[in-house]
């Protein structure tokens, strides 16, 4: 160091005190840049906004508030105010007088109250000690203390005599008030009378103005000082809002803790009406009456939001963290510029992008066919039925779902061995309908090498098949019939409702049908015997099957099959299946079988021992198990997994669930990485992950393509994403009770039979059904075609357990019998077990909340002249021109009114004759009592209530007391 | 094509040794290095060549890691602090050649000031100044509260501390209980014990290499290249999986290394004898209990009849000889590890997971 510096000093004393300076100042600043940083919290801003649109939101409720008042009575009364006054103002020296005295009043009341209040606590205070010495006295005995008892006890006296004398004074004092105060009152009566009425014509408007001075931020004094920095812990309006849940549980995997959301903290308005129209986060939420709503089943305070949108509702520092997901690539970019948005780190429940926002309803909404409300839901359920995901794939609570597939056991009487190889091989070429998936020739095996093994595979499966196939014999013949009849049939008795057909394809794409086939090529494939025997009696081919008999007589059998033998597909007939290459067939299993576990020269030796056919047929059951056609179909010598087979595919019930780094994208790079971007692609084309890979044959993806629409993937998505392994405490979630679990069984048979394909059915019982094309709905495909007059259709089950009586319906079951003759779509008759019978009737009863049984009335009572009033009314309503069935042989318009005592419910055909719209809209029953008046006021002097109770009264007195004998029975 | 063979140098089997030679060379000419014309050039140079390398995203994406930023610091500080010592050190030792005292020991050098405020007063300033730069670096990168943790999803890579990032690369080439108890118990003993190992009395108060060229020799090999150059192993070249990424390749998740290590006994017994393995444990890892033994027992021993070992023992002493030595067989068996694994896929010298006992 050089020595410019005084004695003893390393440094200029001058130039580290402009150091020191410089470094505090530099401190300074940071420390303040810190409070700052710790202020300017991202989502303050949109509170602060969220203000502004308050208030513009109260300016125009005030406009509309002025609006509403009455201008012209507002002046007169203005008017009336100063005239009255001046009247008033005449008497107010004596006004004046009695405020004086009314002042007076009040004083003293003061003063006596004060006193009063003395004594009270006096009489309290001595009570207390008199009855202690009391009872000292009491235990000792002693002179002394009888003294001090006594002693107390007169002072209690006193006390209480004083109490009771100043509480006569008050009320004495309350009765001079009274007084003075009516008179006041008289004498300033005009006045007031005005002013409260003014003040109820102004009263919106008042509170409103209040409202809107509260919505002041920026320029609001109290507002800065309550949010300014630093004191704002104090009381601050700008806070973090939140909602805390202790029925619901967030999973932080080392505890379950209650669910916090504070998502309202920006989106304020999300509960509130009134904000439909303004733009995120401010925006009112879209479906209030069943979601966040105060009143609705959802509401913020008791379900919060993330415990159906997912995400982290507890985190609330800005855009990104709560972990919003983008609906589209757009929106995402959208998004990185707006809010630095990028995909979550660490995750696992992202939020769902808005295409899947339903997919919340799973986790709670369980053990049910269809949710009222979840429309891509709903629809996203049905295609995992008609695809028959639940084949493959375990999910948990389908498995009461039907077969998927048809029977295969007895195949070789059905179809060709040629049919069998060229339909396996691409079923669209067949029928471009089909729901069977393609499993060869696609992305991931329609090489050359995959080819020629996929080939020999087929020929095995096919050859398989017929081995195991059992005998069956058609037990009718066809015997021609005339196509045009046929089809017209088909089109009438209500086919369409299970499958389309071609040569009605404008009807099919209406119905949308999918319980059943497409029917297409029919005549490329079947045979007449075995068509004829299956339509009159499906059960004689396959026992399990959902097909039911139509009770055809055999002409109209006869004339269905003309139809459907004449669609043909020709182009699929000329098909050659290439013949089977048995040395494929024999390395094939050798090397992917045979060798698994052992050396190939011992595979080889073991196959050495088959002979040529065993070989084939052991292949085609090796492929059948390795490719899962035994999960869908029936096949001999292999379980489904509904009744304890194996899965060939993975458990899907808590895939929602599965963390994204577990799915296989591949080399896909242009899928987003998240898990309903897989499962989108993946069910768009399942192969799509074997590309550009190196495998083996046997290692190949085995999911097939069904070649189904983006639409169609994302619905089934949005159901696949729902199924998460989120704890969800029993308190937390929808349990149902014991009517509604009673209606999802009952539904789940309804469903099993595709009643619905025919039944339009409403999933909330309330007396009023006017929401015809609302959420409550479900099912009725069919009556799409009936558009003109929903009356030929089958009929809708609106209420149906109020409706019909149990024991007619369990009846009606097993015994279809004519109701409505004039319809020229059939009732099937299905194959029910007891058990199915008693779920679907005991459904719609609980359902409907009515009971079992009502009683059936033996003799009618009828009151004096209710009978003759009865008769009368029934002509002159002319109730037998519609129903004329028993009273004449005109064609009847209307149900047979004889069936009706054993059939209907008295309670129901009452309120069905108050207003039979409401309960069915579009109903040709005409409303003769609308609106409580009834249109003849000659009858019972037109009191609607009696006209009814008689009519009721005169169904059960002409009613059969026997059920009619079912048209299969006959 | 640069970008790809640096990406290969960098690969430890070639940057490790390349790094011990560059630290030999360092100290063999640190005439050379110690000089400011030097540290201007090798500045510039390097400033250059970081500038080049920041236009590769998979470059720039790991330096600005907010995770990484200590070590980025600490690299930049780290080869100041080895210049100035050099540089102080080549200055005192040509002094003392020509027969002068160290800059350190001149009058003006000497000279006593007062602990107020000359010292007090610029401590102050330092704690200012770190404060300010603590919190800038606490607004600028931020810290959030993230998502709680998952037990089935943990961090890829799962990396320790940064301090500790040596240690965890040594966990690549020893067992755990070497790597994670072994071990870093002889470091702290071995810093404990350097006081009284060392008894050269030189280079107290100044820079100096050339009067206790071996203390100051080992002590750097292990603290720049076994503890240093493996933290910046550890924080730049170790990806997801904590396998080996280049500073220019993209941390791709399921990149896979071909590794198949073999223990000793398997070459000895099977490879070299070509018979099973014996079931006595003892028996079958005698190979590497005789391996180790001859390094740890044997060569301190061999060593004393060396003429260097004499010098040594004459300096020190006994005790002292064997202490040393022995901290000093232990220090090098990391590199000499680090070696047999790259060039022979060795496991284990000893591996006995009976007893959890791998060598």
């Amino acid at each position: 160091m050089t020595k410019k510096h005084e004695p003893g000093m390393a440094y200029d004393m001058k130039k580290l005190n402009k150091v020191f300076a410089f470094l505090s100042f530099l401190l300074l600043v940071t420390v303040g840049w810190m409070f700052l940083e710790d202020y300017m919290r991202p989502w303050k801003r949109w509170q602060i906004k969220a203000q502004d649109i308050k208030k513009e939101k109260i300016k125009k409720d005030i406009l509309e508030a002025e609006k509403k008042i009455d201008k012209k009575k507002l002046a007169q009364l203005e008017k009336d105010l100063v005239l009255n006054q001046k009247a008033v103002d005449l008497n107010q020296e004596e006004i004046d007088k009695v405020n004086e005295e009314i002042a007076d009043i009040n004083k003293r009341f003061k003063v006596q109250t004060m006193i009063n209040g003395d004594f009270n606590a006096n009489v309290s205070a001595t009570t207390f000690n008199y009855e202690i010495a009391q009872s000292h006295y009491l235990e000792s005995g002693k002179l002394k203390d009888k003294l001090k008892a006594e002693k107390l006890l007169k002072k209690l006296k006193t006390y209480k005599a004083g109490f009771a004398d100043s509480k006569d004074k008050l009320k004495a004092i309350a009765a001079e008030k009274k007084i003075a105060d009516t008179k006041l009152l008289r004498l300033a009566e005009s006045v007031t009378k005005v002013k409260s009425e003014m003040g109820k014509m102004l009263m919106k408007k008042k509170l409103l103005l209040m409202a809107e001075k509260k919505t002041d931020t920026l320029t609001n004094p109290v507002w800065l000082l309550r949010n300014a920095p630093i004191i704002d812990w104090l009381d601050p309006t700008i806070k973090i809002q939140q909602v805390h849940l202790p029925n619901l549980k967030d999973d932080l995997y080392f505890q379950k803790v209650p669910k916090v959301d504070r998502c309202h903290t920006c989106h304020t308005f999300i509960d509130k009406p009134g904000y439909e129209d303004q733009p995120q986060p401010f925006t009112t939420h879209p479906r209030l009456h069943l979601f966040a709503g105060s009143d609705s089943p959802h509401s913020l305070k008791k379900m919060g939001c993330t415990s159906c949108h997912q995400g982290q509702g507890h985190r609330v520092h800005d855009f990104q963290s709560v972990s919003h997901t983008p609906n589209s690539p757009e929106q995402a970019k959208e998004w990185a510029k707006k809010y630095n948005w990028h995909p979550p780190h660490k995750v696992p429940q992202p939020m769902f992008p808005k295409r899947h926002f339903e997919a919340g309803c799973v986790k709670c909404h369980k053990g049910v066919e269809a949710i009222p409300g979840s429309i891509t839901l709903n629809k996203g359920w049905r295609k995992i039925e008609q695809y028959g995901c639940y084949g493959c794939h375990k999910i948990k609570g389908w498995e009461h779902k039907r077969s998927p597939g048809p029977s295969l056991t007895k195949i070789a009487s059905k179809v060709s061995k040629e049919f069998i190889k060229n339909w396996v091989w691409a079923p669209k070429s067949f029928n471009e309908h089909a729901n069977m998936p393609q499993f060869f020739n696609l992305d991931n095996n329609k090489q050359p090498k995959h080819m020629v093994k996929n080939i020999a595979e087929v020929n095995a499966m096919a050859e398989y098949l017929y081995d195991k196939s059992k005998e069956y014999r058609p037990y009718k013949k066809y015997t021609g019939g005339d196509p045009e009849k046929g089809k017209k049939l088909i089109y009438e008795v209500g086919c369409l409702s299970c499958h389309g057909v071609d040569g009605l394809e404008k009807a099919s794409k209406k119905v949308k049908a999918y319980a059943g086939p497409w029917l297409q090529g029919s005549g490329s494939k079947l045979n007449g015997d075995w068509l004829v025997t299956w339509l009159k009696k499906p059960k004689h081919y396959q026992k399990d099957t959902i097909m039911p008999s139509f009770r055809l007589t055999d002409r109209e059998a006869n004339d269905m099959t003309a139809y459907i033998l004449s669609l043909k597909n020709k182009k699929f007939e000329e098909l050659k299946f290439e013949k089977l290459d048995k040395k494929v067939r024999d390395d094939l299993l050798v090397k992917d079988y045979f060798s698994a576990f052992d050396t190939e020269e011992k595979a080889r030796a073991r196959l050495a021992k088959m002979s040529d056919h065993e070989r084939t047929v052991e292949l085609g059951r090796r492929s059948i198990n390795k490719y899962g056609c035994y999960a869908c179909h029936n096949i001999e010598g292999f379980k489904r997994p509904a009744l304890g087979g194996a899965y060939p595919g993975p458990e899907l019930t808590n895939v929602g669930s599965k963390a994204v780094h577990q799915f296989g994208f591949g080399h896909e790079y242009d899928v987003e990485h998240t898990r309903e971007a897989w499962i989108e692609a993946h069910l768009l084309n399942p192969r799509r992950w074997d590309r550009g890979t190196d495998k083996a044959f046997k290692d190949l993806l085995m999911m097939p393509n069904f070649h189904m629409t983006k639409e169609e993937s994302v619905s089934m998505t949005t159901a696949l994403l729902g199924q998460v392994s989120d704890y969800v405490p029993p308190q937390g979630r929808k349990n149902l009770s014991p009517e509604e679990s009673k209606w999802a069984e009952g539904m789940k048979v309804v469903n099993h039979f595709n009643c619905i394909g025919c039944h339009k059915i409403n999933h909330k019982m309330t007396d009023e059904y006017n929401d015809e094309n609302g959420e409550n709905f479900w099912g009725g495909d069919i009556l799409s075609l009936y558009e003109d007059d929903i009356n030929e259709g089958p009929p809708r089950l609106y209420g149906e357990g109020w409706r019909v009586r149990a024991n007619w319906f369990h009846y009606f079951l097993n015994n279809v019998h004519t109701l409505r003759p004039w319809l020229k779509v059939r009732m099937p008759s299905y194959h029910y077990t007891n058990d199915q019978i008693n779920k679907i009737v005991t459904g719609f009863q609980y359902k409907a909340n009515r009971q079992t049984f009502v009683k059936r009335v033996g003799k009618v009572e009828w009151l004096p002249g209710e009978e003759e009033g009865a008769k009368k009314l029934w002509n002159a309503l002319e109730c037998v021109s519609c129903h004329s069935g028993g009273f004449n042989s005109e064609e009847a318009q209307a149900p047979n009114l004889h069936y009706s005592k054993l059939r209907l419910r008295p309670t129901w055909i009452k309120r069905w004759f108050e207003n039979p719209q409401t309960i069915m809209p579009g109903t040709r029953m005409p409303s003769f009592w609308e609106g409580g008046e009834s249109l003849e006021d000659t009858i019972f002097g037109g009191d609607p209530e009696k006209q009814m109770n008689a009519l009721v009264k005169y169904l059960q007195s002409i009613g059969y007391d026997k059920f009619p004998k079912g048209l299969d029975k006959e | 094509m640069i970008k790809e063979f640096l990406n290969k140098l960098a690969d430890p089997i070639i940057s490790f040794p390349l790094v011990t030679i560059l630290f030999v060379l360092m100290y063999k000419y640190y005439h050379f290095v110690g000089t400011k014309k030097f540290l201007v050039w090798f500045s510039v140079i390097s400033l250059a060549v970081f500038g080049w390398a920041c236009t590769d995203p998979n470059f720039l994406a790991i330096i600005l890691w907010p995770d990484n930023i200590p070590i980025s610091i600490l690299v930049v500080m780290l080869v100041y602090f080895q210049w100035l010592s050099l540089y102080k050190a080549s200055v005192n030792d040509q002094r003392i050649e020509a027969g002068d005292v160290p800059i350190e020991a001149t009058p003006e050098e000497r000279e006593k000031v007062w602990c107020w405020p000359n010292l007090v007063y610029t401590e102050l300033f330092a704690i200012i100044g770190c404060t300010v730069f603590l919190v800038v670096w606490a607004i600028v990168f931020k810290a959030p509260l993230e998502e709680p943790a998952n037990p089935t999803w943990a961090p890829n890579p799962a990396k320790a501390p940064w301090y500790f990032l040596g240690l965890q690369e040594m966990l690549v080439y020893f067992d755990p209980w070497m790597a994670g108890v072994v071990l870093p118990v002889l470091i702290i003993v071995g810093l404990m014990a350097m006081p009284y190992i060392d008894t050269n009395p030189k280079g107290n108060g100044y820079y100096t290499f050339a009067e206790r060229k071996m203390a100051i020799f080992l002590w750097s090999y292990g603290w720049l290249v076994l503890w240093i150059f493996l933290i910046i192993v550890g924080t730049f070249l170790r990806g997801p999986n904590w396998t080996f990424y280049g500073p220019f390749e993209y941390w791709d998740f399921h990149k896979v290394v071909a590794e198949n290590n073999v223990n000793l006994s398997e070459f000895f017994w099977i490879k070299w004898f070509n018979m099973a393995l014996p079931s006595n444990i003892f028996i079958r890892e005698f190979p590497g209990i005789l391996v180790a033994g001859v390094y740890q027992f044997v060569l301190p021993y061999a060593f004393m009849f060396t003429n260097k070992g004499k010098q040594l023992i004459r300096g020190i002493g006994y005790i002292r000889y064997f202490i040393l030595i022995f901290l000093a067989l232990g220090m090098l068996s990391l590199p000499i590890k680090m070696v047999l694994r790259w060039l022979f896929s060795l496991k284990y010298l000893i591996a006995m997971p009976e007893f959890e006992l791998n060598l």
